[in-house]
């Protein structure tokens, strides 16, 4: 049956997808020998951005220069370059932040429900209507924690990656929003087909229900990673210009970046990080920014749970491994069951480890449409039990409905 | 019309004209949409140009018939020798549409040298886009516009050096060929077409074949035109398909032997018959295994034209069981699902039915490829049809409950969908013990989809069964299914428990279903899950009850629920009143006003001040819809 109940073997994490973060840094500094490099940071800086309102992210200079190399790099096309600006904030949905939540009312009700049902044909909105649902989702996403609070019952999911189609396998498997609730452990974007399609629906199904959904940041919530795993470009191919790439990354800044469910369960993308003991340290965090490349934000987006005890240097990158007893520390110190994070692929479509201190859901199936991996969703119901269900890809029309017989020969 | 628009538009120009001088801002508006298409097209993005393109006829309105031609298409057939495939592909397809603006039929032929570079470009999709254009516009072309026109289009793609050119001049023969009434063109034009038949490339012969049918049912439908010249060229192009040594072209001559049949069926004309069945067969019984599932494909509609000596189909009935044993699974699975329509045509021999078509379909129902099980499934209880009840339960039976078992549900599943004719011939009790276990195992299979296929067969079964072998053997089933761990199948059993109450009666759902649904495991009720999904089944069943049993059983949950400790249970319940309300209201409103008032708007009322902001929402909107009902 779909619900799994041995819940004490600890299954070893299939890592041969995970992405890392070194490549893209070598990626952009190939970029940064580039001859036009100085001329088109002038030419970036001369449109005054550096007057941008926006100075959170001052620790970040490094990577900004990056993603405008990354931008200016077409040589020949140098011109048509100059009026995009790739500064975080440059899209402008924060310039007018409200300081107070948004609130919903009949006419914003009906254009999110219109823009909600387009999207769910997997249609995308307008780069007019982008803008609009990214404006009102800051206000509704400035306001949540670092640590978001979240009630049970509600029903935990690991990585989509643009994989629209199996995001509605998903809700047939658990239930529509918003009557079923729904918690996103991030990475809603690259890699897939539709990015642009899976990160709108969220955000709207955010904005119009924001007490029924909650969706975390993961670490390709971030300008720097979409630019290499497909975001970018498909934004680019499907808008023709950067411009909603730029709403969205600018947006994801102001996603929360864990959350708390019960009070008993901690929900992030990535693990934990040596330089986080206790939960309230991650309150302290400013996490409106870009992902930073080190230090406890980057780690609780980046990290893995691990074999081995103690910290450990992660093959990523960035952030670190952490073993069992840190796990166990962790959990006792802020009084929790359970660290449920994504960020690694498991090809049961959810893996214990830590003798389940931690547990890991990746909820996208055949993940990259070719690694043969089951999704699973945790419900977590209102007494705090817990069932996995394990799905597989959607079936698309035209395809034949029934389940294919495995050849003998793999028996 | 035409002259109507022509004149409107010359009134217009002459506006423009004299406005020149007078008022330049006029002048410049009417410019405008042609130097805008302009700028846009020659927009560095390929994105830009096609959403340029899209908009084509919006300009060409804007324009006029007059400029439209003098401007517009020049400009159009410029551009479409230098741009990317995409554009090219929005431009074929607009030009299709392009016959009024450019002032109707009598200008139409302006339209053509841009559709013909169109139809010589190398990607396919432009080409096809173009080609479709071009049969739109020959409807609107005069007899004269065709032949002096139209035809030597035609002629100039045919012979062109390159095969694309030529393959798009294969879709266009049949916007001309039964147009032409002059017995020697046609045949020139037929000896043209020969030719793209037997040309060098593949591709060509491949297009030529293709169309060939489609020239050859035109000729049906215009029985008197074809002379014998027309009809040998005919019979060499078929000889040389037949015949050709590329299996993708070869396969087509099964479509062109149909269309061949079918005219001279239409002709009452047998003369060829014995040769065109000696072709057919070695066409079925062909080395190349595209071949022969192309014929196993169309097995019966080829066996149809036959149907005027009953010997022929006896010939036809070999090569039949031939295909049944082929070494391709896919050439099995292809005629298992052509048995019962053949074996229709020989349901006057008994004998041959029991003796040669039963042996057949006992193999491929236990053939070693699930597919080859699974299309036999598809239509094989149709041949009950052609039985008596007792061939039936001797030598039908015994098959299907073999397949109700089959190791794949896919068998299993469409053998249940289809049990509908075998009920009316034998009767479902005889298949009852089989069909059990075959529901029992589909419905507990770990494919979720597989579960959901069967739920969604059970009303039919339902209906077949009758109320007590339902209540017996399957209502548990029903009630089962409302507590499976994936959404979908509880949804789909909520909505199978509808379905039920139509076929069996309120009073039916009452006992069976409600009151047992109400006596449901507490400890089972403990997780939000199920009580939504009681929730959301009993919602369902309030419009196909009976108003005591709503009031009585319905309401009363309902009501509970309105207090539950999970808001998402609280809105659901919200949204239930609208649904009670509304019955209550249409079915008799005197009677049930004070409890609506008493009852419902108060807890809508409560609902309305919950903390939880979606709990407040629906509740309004709830409320909203019941005030509107009680108007």
């Amino acid at each position: 049956m779909d619900m799994d109940m041995d819940m004490d073997m600890d299954v070893p994490m299939h890592d041969a997808m995970s992405e890392q973060l070194i490549p893209t840094i070598n990626e952009d500094s190939n970029n940064s020998d580039n001859e036009n490099n100085d001329n088109t940071n002038n030419t970036i800086n001369s449109n005054g951005n550096n007057n941008d309102n926006n100075n959170n992210n001052n620790n970040n200079n490094n990577n900004n220069n990056n993603i405008t190399n990354n931008g200016g790099n077409g040589g020949d096309n140098e011109n048509d370059y100059q009026e995009i600006d790739f500064k975080p904030g440059s899209s402008g949905i924060a310039d007018n932040k409200s300081n107070k939540p948004l609130e919903l009312n009949p006419s914003n009700i009906n254009q999110l429900d219109a823009w909600i049902e387009k999207l769910s044909k997997c249609e995308i909105l307008s780069e007019d209507d982008v803008s609009r649902l990214c404006r009102m989702a800051v206000d509704v996403l400035q306001f949540e924690d670092n640590v978001q609070p979240v009630n049970v019952p509600v029903t935990i999911c690991g990585d989509i990656h643009g994989q629209f189609h199996d995001l509605m396998e998903l809700f047939k498997i658990g239930g529509p929003c918003p009557d079923t609730n729904y918690l996103f452990m991030g990475d809603y974007v690259d890699r897939g087909y539709y990015s642009v399609e899976t990160v709108s629906f969220l955000v709207a199904m955010k904005v119009r229900y924001p007490h029924r959904i909650t969706i975390l940041r993961g670490n390709h919530e971030s300008r720097q990673i979409t630019q290499v795993y497909g975001f970018y470009d498909e934004c680019l191919r499907k808008y023709g210009s950067a411009n909603v790439w730029k709403m969205f990354t600018d947006l994801f800044d102001y996603f929360p970046i864990t959350a708390l469910v019960d009070n008993k369960i901690f929900c992030l993308h990535g693990g934990l990080s040596p330089m986080i003991e206790t939960i309230d340290q991650v309150r302290e965090l400013n996490r409106i920014q870009e992902v930073p490349h080190e230090g406890p934000m980057c780690d609780l987006l980046w990290s893995d749970p691990d074999d081995r005890g103690g910290w450990g240097i992660s093959p990523r990158g960035a952030g670190f491994t952490f073993g069992q007893d840190i796990s166990e520390q962790f959990n006792h110190t802020n009084d929790l069951s359970l660290v449920a994070r994504a960020h690694q692929l498991v090809m049961e479509g959810y893996a214990w480890s830590h003798q389940q201190n931690v547990v890991t859901i990746f909820s996208a199936p055949n993940y990259c449409y070719r690694c043969g991996n089951q999704a699973a969703i945790m419900e977590v119901d209102e007494n705090n039990n817990r069932q996995f269900l394990q799905y597989d890809p959607s079936v698309r029309p035209g395809e034949p409905t029934v389940s294919r017989k495995t050849p003998d020969y793999f028996l | 019309m035409n002259a109507e628009t022509e004149h409107g538009n010359n009134s217009n120009n002459k506006d423009n004209n004299t406005v020149e001088q007078g008022n330049g801002v006029s002048r410049q508006e009417d410019l405008y949409p042609l130097a805008l298409l302009m700028d846009e097209l020659k927009h560095d993005d390929v994105a830009n140009r096609v959403e340029a393109m899209k908009k084509l006829d919006i300009i060409a309105i804007a324009l006029g018939p007059e400029r439209t031609r003098d401007e517009l298409i020049p400009f159009l057939t410029e551009v479409a020798q230098d741009d990317e495939d995409e554009v090219f592909a929005v431009l074929a397809d607009e030009l299709g549409k392009f016959v009024p603006y450019v002032g109707g039929s009598k200008f139409a032929t302006i339209l053509l040298p841009a559709l013909e570079i169109l139809a010589s470009t190398e990607e396919t999709l432009v080409r096809d886009k173009a080609v479709d254009s071009l049969n739109v516009v020959a409807q609107d072309l005069s007899d004269d516009q065709i032949l002096n026109e139209f035809i030597p289009l035609v002629e100039h793609l045919a012979t062109a050096d390159w095969f694309s050119s030529k393959v798009s001049s294969c879709g266009l023969f049949k916007a001309v060929i039964v147009r032409v009434k002059d017995n020697t063109l046609r045949n020139n034009l037929l000896a043209l077409y020969l030719q793209l038949v037997q040309d060098d490339t593949p591709m060509v012969r491949r297009a030529a074949a293709k169309h060939l049918s489609g020239l050859i049912d035109l000729f049906t439908e215009n029985t008197n035109l074809a002379t014998v010249e027309d009809w040998e060229y005919i019979s060499t192009m078929f000889q040389k398909i037949s015949t050709d040594n590329q299996d993708s072209v070869k396969f087509l001559a099964i479509d062109c032997l149909i269309s061949i049949l079918k005219y001279f069926n239409i002709k009452k004309d047998t003369t060829h018959f014995k040769d065109l069945l000696e072709s057919a067969i070695k066409l079925i019984t062909d080395e190349a295994w595209r071949v022969r599932y192309m014929a196993a494909d169309k097995y019966s509609a080829l066996a149809t034209q036959f149907v005027v000596d009953q010997s022929y189909i006896n010939e036809l009935l070999p090569p039949f069981l031939s295909l049944c044993e082929d070494n391709e699974c896919d050439v099995r699975k292809a005629i298992a699902e052509q048995v019962p329509a053949f074996a229709t045509l020989l349901k006057d021999s008994p004998n041959i039915i029991s003796t040669k078509i039963i042996p057949a379909v006992q193999n491929l129902s236990i053939d070693e490829n699930e597919t080859v099980r699974a299309s036999l499934a598809l239509k094989i209880t149709n041949l009950v049809s052609i039985m008596t009840k007792e061939q039936a339960i001797e030598h039908l039976l015994p098959i299907l409950l073999n397949m109700l078992k089959d190791e794949f549900p896919e068998v299993r599943l469409n053998i249940i969908a289809n049990l509908k004719a075998v009920n009316e011939v034998i009767g479902i009790e005889m298949l009852s013990d089989s069909l059990l276990p075959a529901i029992t195992e589909l419905a507990n299979d770990v494919n979720w989809r597989v579960r959901l296929a069967i739920i969604e067969y059970i009303p039919v079964l339902a209906e077949h069964l009758g109320v007590q072998f339902f209540n017996q053997q399957l209502s548990d089933f029903c009630l089962s299914w409302l507590w499976d761990t994936v959404f979908s199948i509880r949804q789909a059993a909520v909505n199978n428990l509808t379905k039920l109450t139509k076929i069996f009666g309120p009073e039916w759902c009452r006992d069976e279903i409600i009151s047992r649904l109400l006596k449901f495991d507490s400890q089972l009720l403990e997780n939000f899950i199920y009580r939504f999904t009681l929730l959301s089944a009993l919602t369902a069943l309030v419009p196909v009850i009976s108003l005591d049993a709503v009031t009585d059983q319905v309401l009363p949950f309902v009501k509970h629920l309105a207090d539950d400790a999970v808001p998402n249970i609280r809105f659901n319940a919200a949204k239930s009143y609208t649904v009670i309300v509304e019955a209550l209201v249409t079915k008799d409103k005197q009677t049930y006003l004070s409890l609506i008032q008493d009852t419902i708007l108060p807890s809508l009322q409560k609902l309305i001040k919950d903390d939880d902001i979606d709990v407040k929402y629906f509740a309004q909107q709830s409320l909203n819809k019941c005030n509107e009902l009680l108007k």
